[in-house]
């Protein structure tokens, strides 16, 4: 059980290596080779979620692996598993898997896809089970890589923009988080334990102040700052969330669901796991200007998302609006709040998934993605009577998407809401107004595209084959279950959660 | 009588630079009594590559040796010299395998050149070890005078001569504005070798600091000009642009890191002793290294030549290597170390790719990269690779390297800078993924280019090895780095 850690995370890269190896003739050997691949990592991570402690409230120590790497910096191959790391690791595994089966259709030099896209996976879960700063700083950086081929590569017309766009932001974000990975590792002491996540975590840190022209600064305050706008960007947050739109429109389809479904959560994960734990009091100095900018996210994210015409755009937006409400739920720092918020990533996953892996189904049989086209006509009309299957399970999606009671949207939803109530009493009926804005943009979307007149285009199309079934209703089987009974996501993450809550209390 | 016994045992420190000396004399003699022919100049390369395989020999020699000074006093012999004579004839070594494949200098000048790269390995050498002032101005002027030789090896392309020129006339007159200092130096302290001046250094009254203020300055012109920083950089994108590949190839390596060595030794020298010279260092070399890192790389963007693309990010690259000196101690030097051990292969590596371009399409536009990938998948990788590590993304040497010099950095203190150094990465990563993005995007028809046959594939892909594994696997190089980073005895 030790070493399952290890299995999950290098899974994949025995993927890649296969991957390779297979000659780049054999296509379906390599599909076949990615899919057990990630179905082999998807059941490690199940196995993970079965035998997991719900009642231990910090890293569970039965699945903990740590082996010195750089000795001369104290740096160490360290990895661990919580209550707020296994919902994103049991996502990743299922959305990793999904998108195999939805890239089945890619057919531009797949031997390279699927070794980036499995290299991805490899990064993607090192960022949510590394403990050590330095480790998840390696793994964080290691995803852009992969992440500008895949949107580069096999993206659309304006691809390589949208991949420069995204390389740039995140990376500017992300040395600013190594500034003050290093200071922290200074402030601490350069001991033993000083890129320890763990150890670093429980507000040791508050009194430093840095000395500049006289002035002096409060060190923790700006190395939370840095981290902050690390994280943010990866969000993101709404200055830094530009880079969004570009890449998630350009992406292929199964980049794209892993970048709204994963990739966004790597950001609201660094403030749960780094920015919260190791500066709490600064954490509680600036949870306003965090609520509101959450707020701000919500509101200006979905007044985007009703402007636009492209409907890939459109879900990219909505996207920005709902980790808008992730951001609200964090800042709230109490025990409802951030159970909505570690809840809301994981629905937000299912959700958007299902929303982008619906929009790119349809873009294989329309290729374009317009609800009204550039020169004012229709794109789309009267899919509902044409494509029944594919418009039910986009019903799911949409209304799970919309927090509509009884799918998985509504509870995180409301918890966020319960959560947040007390904080920040006005910017919660502000919030509301966006989930308004939320219902107006998608069902005015669902209007023009799927009623009215059947246009001549929508004819030809044919509703979902076997496969694109295959995978969606896992997704379905996700956002309705966890839309009744929410307990399984949340009885794992209740404890760490509480222990994160009453670290932040002590400070508020 | 025990003078001379000292000198003559004194010349055993010193036999990689004699080696080299030997060397040198021993070619110029070879090409000056034979007539060349295909044959011959075969025989010669190979030479040369023999006795760069004995100065490494004697070099690993060297390195057990304990730090001592030798010929009374001017010259120091350590393991933070040797290391950098290392790197040094490791470029010298690959910059002449390049020349000879390289179309850029012609087949009769090719053996010219591997005797000017050994005359400026030992000119490096001399400047690295320099223990006093004398010493460090022989050792600039030999790397400075063969280096004008090497910009204008093309004779018959304009734009070669133009660059010897500007190099020559650049560099007189950095050259006397530096000695200018330098005897302005003797004349406050009375002595011209390093251990002395450190020590004179600490009973300083304050009006000798505010002659010896300026005359550091000037003499900081000279060292500034050698190893590019900003406002000293003007010369290095013509010449560099100007130069034969080859040339601009061990130009962007070798003078770079002596002069490095030499800046670091006499930041040692001169600011440690004494405070207030300490803290009016530190302010000069903040502001130049912010402003060579930032010139070099907004300039670079706006390049469509890669060549030039490269000298620019040379510059910016020794604004970060610089910033080690700012806390002269084991941290500081060791964090140049593996900077310049990272920075070797990084730039061997894309001089190598870019140098078989270019021979291929006769110019160095951007778009001639376009769509390499399609004909040459690995080299492309490595391409890529080498850019990730040049910007200093992770899991690649170049970012292990800026780790150590931002780590030194914090460790003292400088916020502001560590940030500036680091947002300058940013930057540099947008004219570096150019490069990538054109040749992996783009589609284009598929080329042969000769040189990239198998073998030459085989030696690029093994010096990129220490760029992938420097990134995961640091530790012994870390180690000996550590160990030779003590400039105090």
């Amino acid at each position: 059980m030790h070493r399952l850690l290890d299995l999950i995370l290098w899974t994949p890269m025995i993927g890649v290596l296969g991957v390779l190896l297979i000659p780049s003739a054999m296509k379906n050997g390599i599909r076949i080779w990615s899919l057990i691949n990630t179905l082999a990592t998807m059941l490690l991570t199940i196995l993970l979620y079965l035998n997991f402690d719900q009642s231990v409230p910090g890293m569970q120590e039965a699945f903990s692996v740590k082996l010195p790497w750089i000795a001369q910096f104290n740096i160490n191959y360290s990895l661990g598993v919580d209550g707020i790391s296994l919902p994103m690791i049991l996502l990743t595994g299922l959305l990793f898997f999904l998108c195999v089966l939805s890239s089945w259709t890619i057919e531009k030099s797949i031997k390279a896809y699927f070794a980036l896209f499995l290299m991805l996976q490899t990064s993607v879960f090192g960022v949510f089970l590394a403990l050590d700063f330095f480790l998840f700083y390696v793994f964080w950086e290691v995803m852009l890589i992969p992440m500008f081929f895949l949107i580069g590569i096999w993206g659309g017309e304006n691809r390589e923009y949208a991949a420069v766009k995204f390389f740039l932001y995140t990376f500017a974000g992300s040395v600013l988080m190594l500034v003050s990975m290093i200071g922290l590792y200074f402030l601490s002491g350069q001991g033993a334990e000083s890129f320890n996540i763990l150890a670093l975590s429980g507000g040791k840190f508050s009194n430093e102040v840095l000395e500049v022209f006289g002035g002096t600064f409060s060190l923790p305050k700006f190395f939370f700052v840095m981290l902050f706008i690390g994280f943010a960007i990866k969000v993101p947050v709404f200055p830094f969330h530009t880079w969004l739109p570009h890449a998630h429109v350009q992406a292929p389809t199964a980049i794209s669901v892993i970048l709204a479904g994963v990739l966004l959560k790597m950001g609201t994960y660094g403030f749960l796991r780094i920015a919260f734990p190791i500066f709490p009091e600064a954490s509680v100095y600036f949870k306003e200007t965090i609520a509101l900018l959450g707020l701000i996210n919500i509101i200006y994210g979905a007044l985007c998302a009703m402007a636009q015409t492209d409907v890939k755009k459109l879900i990219a937006y909505s996207s920005v609006s709902h980790m808008g409400f992730v951001m609200m739920g964090l800042a709230a720092m109490t025990v409802q709040g951030t159970n909505g918020a570690v809840l809301q990533m994981f629905n937000h996953g299912t959700s958007t998934a299902m929303m982008f892996l619906m929009i790119g189904i349809l873009y294989e049989r329309s290729h374009h993605r317009w609800i009204v086209k550039p020169d004012g006509s229709k794109g789309f009309g009267g899919l509902y009577t044409q494509l029944p299957i594919f418009s039910v399970v986009f019903i799911i999606a949409m209304f799970a998407s919309m927090g509509l009671p009884g799918l998985s949207g509504f509870i995180s939803e409301a918890l966020i809401f319960l959560g947040i109530y007390e904080e920040f009493t006005t910017m919660t009926i502000l919030a509301l107004i966006g989930l308004l804005i939320g219902a107006a943009y998608l069902l005015w979307m669902f209007k023009r595209m799927f009623f009215g007149e059947v246009t001549e285009e929508v004819r030809e199309y044919q509703d979902m084959n076997k496969r694109e079934i295959f995978y969606m209703v896992p997704l379905c089987v996700a956002v309705i279950v966890f839309g009744i009974f929410p307990s399984p996501i949340l009885n794992i993450m209740k404890a760490s959660v509480g222990s994160l809550v009453s670290l932040l209390a002590q400070f508020q | 009588m025990n003078l001379e016994l000292n000198y003559l045992a004194s010349f055993s420190y010193i036999i990689p630079e004699v080696v080299a000396l030997v060397l040198m004399s021993g070619l110029i003699l070879l090409e000056a009594t034979f007539k060349l022919s295909e044959n011959n100049r075969t025989i010669l390369k190979y030479f040369t590559y023999f006795g760069i395989a004995l100065i490494f020999g004697t070099l690993i020699t060297n390195f057990s040796v304990k730090p001592v000074r030798v010929f009374t006093d001017s010259y120091t012999v350590d393991s933070f010299g040797t290391f950098i004579k290392f790197i040094m004839a490791f470029s010298a070594l690959f910059c002449i395998r390049l020349a000879f494949q390289s179309k850029d200098i012609a087949d009769q000048h090719k053996n010219e050149y591997s005797i000017l790269v050994i005359g400026l390995l030992l000119g490096g050498m001399l400047l690295v070890s320099a223990n006093n002032l004398l010493v460090f101005y022989i050792g600039i002027e030999t790397l400075s005078i063969i280096s004008y030789a090497m910009a204008a090896l093309k004779r018959t392309d304009y734009k070669s001569s133009e660059a010897g020129l500007k190099y020559s006339l650049y560099g007189g007159i950095t050259a006397g504005i530096m000695l200018f200092g330098m005897s302005h130096i003797y004349g406050v302290l009375g002595t011209i070798d390093y251990a002395e001046i450190s020590i004179r250094l600490q009973t300083l009254t304050n009006s000798d600091l505010a002659i010896l203020l300026p005359s550091f300055l000037l003499f900081f012109a000279g060292i500034g000009y050698k190893i590019a920083c900003v406002p000293f950089h003007m010369w290095s994108p013509d010449v560099y642009e100007g130069s034969p590949m080859p040339v601009t190839a061990i130009f962007s390596i070798l003078p770079k890191v002596a002069g490095m060595g030499a800046l670091y030794r006499l930041a040692d020298t001169f600011f440690t002793t004494n405070e207030s010279l300490m803290i009016s260092w530190n302010g000069l070399l903040l502001v130049t290294a912010a402003l060579t890192m930032t010139v070099g790389n907004v300039t670079a963007i706006g390049q469509r030549s890669v060549k030039r693309m490269l000298a620019y990010s040379s510059i910016s690259h020794s604004g970060f290597m610089m910033l080690g000196a700012l806390s002269i101690d084991a941290s500081g030097t060791s964090a140049l170390l593996f900077y310049i051990a990272n920075y070797l292969f990084m730039t061997l590596v894309a001089f190598y790719i870019v140098s078989q371009v270019t021979d291929h399409f006769n110019n160095d536009h951007f778009d001639r990269f376009s769509g390499l990938i399609k004909s040459y998948p690995v080299m492309t990788i490595v391409l890529a690779i080498t850019m990730f590590s040049l910007a200093g993304i992770p899991p690649f040497g170049g970012f292990v390297a800026k780790f150590n010099i931002i780590s030194t950095l914090l460790s003292k203190g400088f916020y502001t800078i560590a940030l500036v150094a680091v947002l300058n990465s940013v930057v540099s990563l947008y004219y570096y993924l150019k490069i990538v993005r054109l040749s992996i995007f783009k589609d284009s028809e598929e080329v042969k280019i000769v040189g990239f046959g198998i073998k030459d594939q085989l030696v690029i892909g093994i010096l990129a090895l220490p760029i992938v594994m420097l990134g995961i696997y640091w530790e012994s190089l870390f180690k000996l780095v550590k160990s030779g980073s003590l400039l105090h005895f």
